[in-house]
């Protein structure tokens, strides 16, 4: 999913010119009303249950549920498997922090010398592989990284080196998972990136360059400052993504394997839940996530927020 | 910018390196679709085969039902966009055009909703839809997805109307016209454009949807979207000629998104960049 690639700008709006109807009726929240219960029915209500299903102890084949407390959580944080699984998610982000955030702003900044028209092919192409659905897409990587007959291992055999078990061999593995969803996102955020330095105003390029200002000085000295916000931006959705952003490559190539190699925090809670069937176990790891990811969260959040637009 | 030819060129060489790694996992899939059954394991490396063969075609269109797979990745899509601009429009509405008590407060709780990552509902709102007897339905896969990305449906929405001049709203209420038939006769037809944007929006992400229809229409033939057909149609091809057929069916899938994309591709790009950079 791609909603969140919003970047806080603000726009001069006076008081004045906003615009007040039908002041405290109960037609806005009619108005409101069908969205908030939907958000709420299958949101909020469900975050909340995933907090109270923590606490017990609940196999969904045999639905009895047995409150078992912190138990749940304990048995986590004495499993040394979990601490992998965060390890792993660990490289995940590192991952996707090169080939999502760094990789794409190094592509955009490269756009600079060039024509309009041109960036706009690299822009348009770039993007395609957002626009197909990810497992899909996965079907050729799967190809590509096959041990006998797929692209990459014909391509190292012809230049005498050895096969590399890319999805087989738990030390390729989980680089080879993270390369298809970094490819699968480049293009978006790519597109995010070369927005921000568009959104640079011309003059103060023109500024700059009037003063001598040219080449990698012009890029570190005035370029990359007016760009924090959007690095910013993407560096915060980066970080919030690159768990989702795996998900299905990991269900559709690898499933975790070899022997949980591949496996990270998000995934794990989907086999947890619907593979092994331990509910209990499955909203603890749930509500781990929401706490490691809180700070990221609520810093998305303030983003958000800024480019909103509150009422005062 | 003042920049020497040499810059302009080494600019251009990476970035078209960059741009061909990409696109390369497209051509092998469509190469190989194309390419002679027995002949896709033997040569790898040639993206291409010829003579050119629609032998794997032919498989494929023979052994899966694509026209009830593409019908239910319809009826899910449509239902959820549909049913998604129909909650954003007045949500918005309300949010751009009114003011009322916990304002603020509600229009954080629609961005909040917005993070939470989806993993954690799947379990809880997998039960309330076995509750209701909606697994392997259709209204079982749309429902839950209404709530998905609405909060940033009503978020692109609402930033639009922001930008619509009161001066209209505000004659059409001197004219008589209600807040009801200002919704849906000025606002509205006022900013198709964006509303189609953040629609298929909508379309493209629930189209490519795959783990949300795998859980809750995995378990009947009947009820399989695309991506799940497609997926699970060769659990298990390791190796063999059933690659040839599935990347047949990998093309075909992917063509209504991209038909899209390459029909409205300027529509959707400044969608997108604009949603990154004026929020």
């Amino acid at each position: 999913m791609l909603e969140s690639h919003v970047r806080p700008t603000t726009q001069p709006r006076g008081a004045s010119v906003r615009w007040r109807i039908g002041l405290r009726s109960a037609v806005p929240y009619l108005y409101l009303a069908p969205a908030l219960i939907v958000i709420t029915l299958f949101i909020f209500v469900p975050l909340i249950q995933s907090v109270q299903i923590s606490f017990y102890q609940w196999n969904l084949l045999a639905p009895k549920q047995i409150y078992v407390g912190l138990d749940n959580y304990t048995a986590l944080f004495t499993d040394e498997r979990f601490f992998t699984v965060l390890l792993q998610s660990a490289y995940y982000l590192i991952l996707a922090v090169f080939g999502n955030f760094l990789l794409p702003i190094g592509l955009a900044l490269l756009t600079l010398p060039l024509k309009n028209r041109t960036v706009a092919v690299f822009q348009s192409t770039l993007f395609l592989p957002t626009v197909v659905a990810v497992n899909i897409a996965v079907i050729v990587w799967r190809w590509f990284y096959l041990p006998t007959g797929g692209l990459f291992n014909s391509l190292l055999n012809a230049v005498g080196l050895p096969t590399i078990g890319f999805l087989r061999d738990s030390s390729f593995a989980l680089v080879s998972v993270s390369l298809v969803s970094n490819w699968k996102m480049l293009g978006f955020h790519f597109l995010i990136a070369l927005a921000g330095l568009r959104a640079i105003p011309k003059d103060y390029l023109e500024a700059a360059a009037v003063d001598g200002a040219e080449g990698l000085a012009l890029i570190r000295r005035v370029i990359l400052p007016l760009f924090s916000p959007t690095a910013l931006f993407l560096l915060v959705i980066t970080l919030i993504r690159a768990l989702e952003d795996t998900f299905v490559p990991l269900e559709a190539m690898t499933r975790g394997g070899p022997s949980g190699a591949t496996e990270n925090l998000m995934y794990s809670i989907f086999l947890e839940g619907f593979k092994f069937f331990r509910a209990g176990r499955a909203s603890a790891m749930s509500v781990v996530l929401i706490v490691l990811y809180s700070g990221l969260i609520y810093w998305q959040f303030r983003l958000f927020e800024r480019s909103v637009q509150y009422d005062r | 910018m003042i920049v020497s030819a040499r810059a302009r060129w080494l600019s251009l060489a990476i970035l078209g390196f960059a741009t061909v790694l990409v696109v390369l996992p497209f051509v092998y899939q469509v190469g190989i679709s194309f390419k002679a059954p027995n002949r896709v394991m033997t040569d790898a490396i040639a993206p291409f085969g010829f003579p050119i063969s629609v032998a794997n075609y032919q498989t494929i269109l023979r052994d899966m039902p694509l026209p009830r797979y593409l019908w239910n990745s319809l009826v899910f899509s449509a239902g959820v966009t549909l049913g998604q601009i129909a909650l954003a429009l007045p949500a918005a509405y309300a949010f751009s055009y009114y003011q009322f008590r916990f304002k603020n407060i509600l229009l954080a709780l629609v961005l909040v909703s917005l993070t939470i990552p989806f993993v954690v509902t799947y379990l809880p709102n997998y039960l309330l839809l076995a509750r209701w007897k909606l697994l392997n339905t259709l209204p079982g896969m749309i429902l839950p997805m209404l709530g998905a990305s609405l909060g940033f449906s009503i978020f692109l929405l609402r930033q639009n109307f922001m930008s619509f001049p009161r001066a209209i709203t505000e004659a059409a209420m001197i004219d008589g016209a209600n807040s009801w038939q200002i919704l849906w006769r000025v606002v509205t037809p006022a900013n198709v454009a964006a509303i189609v944007a953040v629609a298929v929006y909508i379309l493209i992400n629930t189209w490519n949807q795959f783990v949300w229809p795998l859980l809750i229409g995995g378990g009947d033939k009947n009820s399989y979207t695309l991506t799940v057909g497609v997926q699970l149609f060769y659990a298990n091809v390791e190796s063999g000629e059933e690659w040839g057929a599935l990347m047949a069916a990998s093309v075909l899938a992917s063509l209504p998104t991209f038909i899209i994309y390459l029909v409205m591709r300027r529509g959707i790009l400044s969608t997108f960049a604009e949603g990154a950079i004026k929020g």
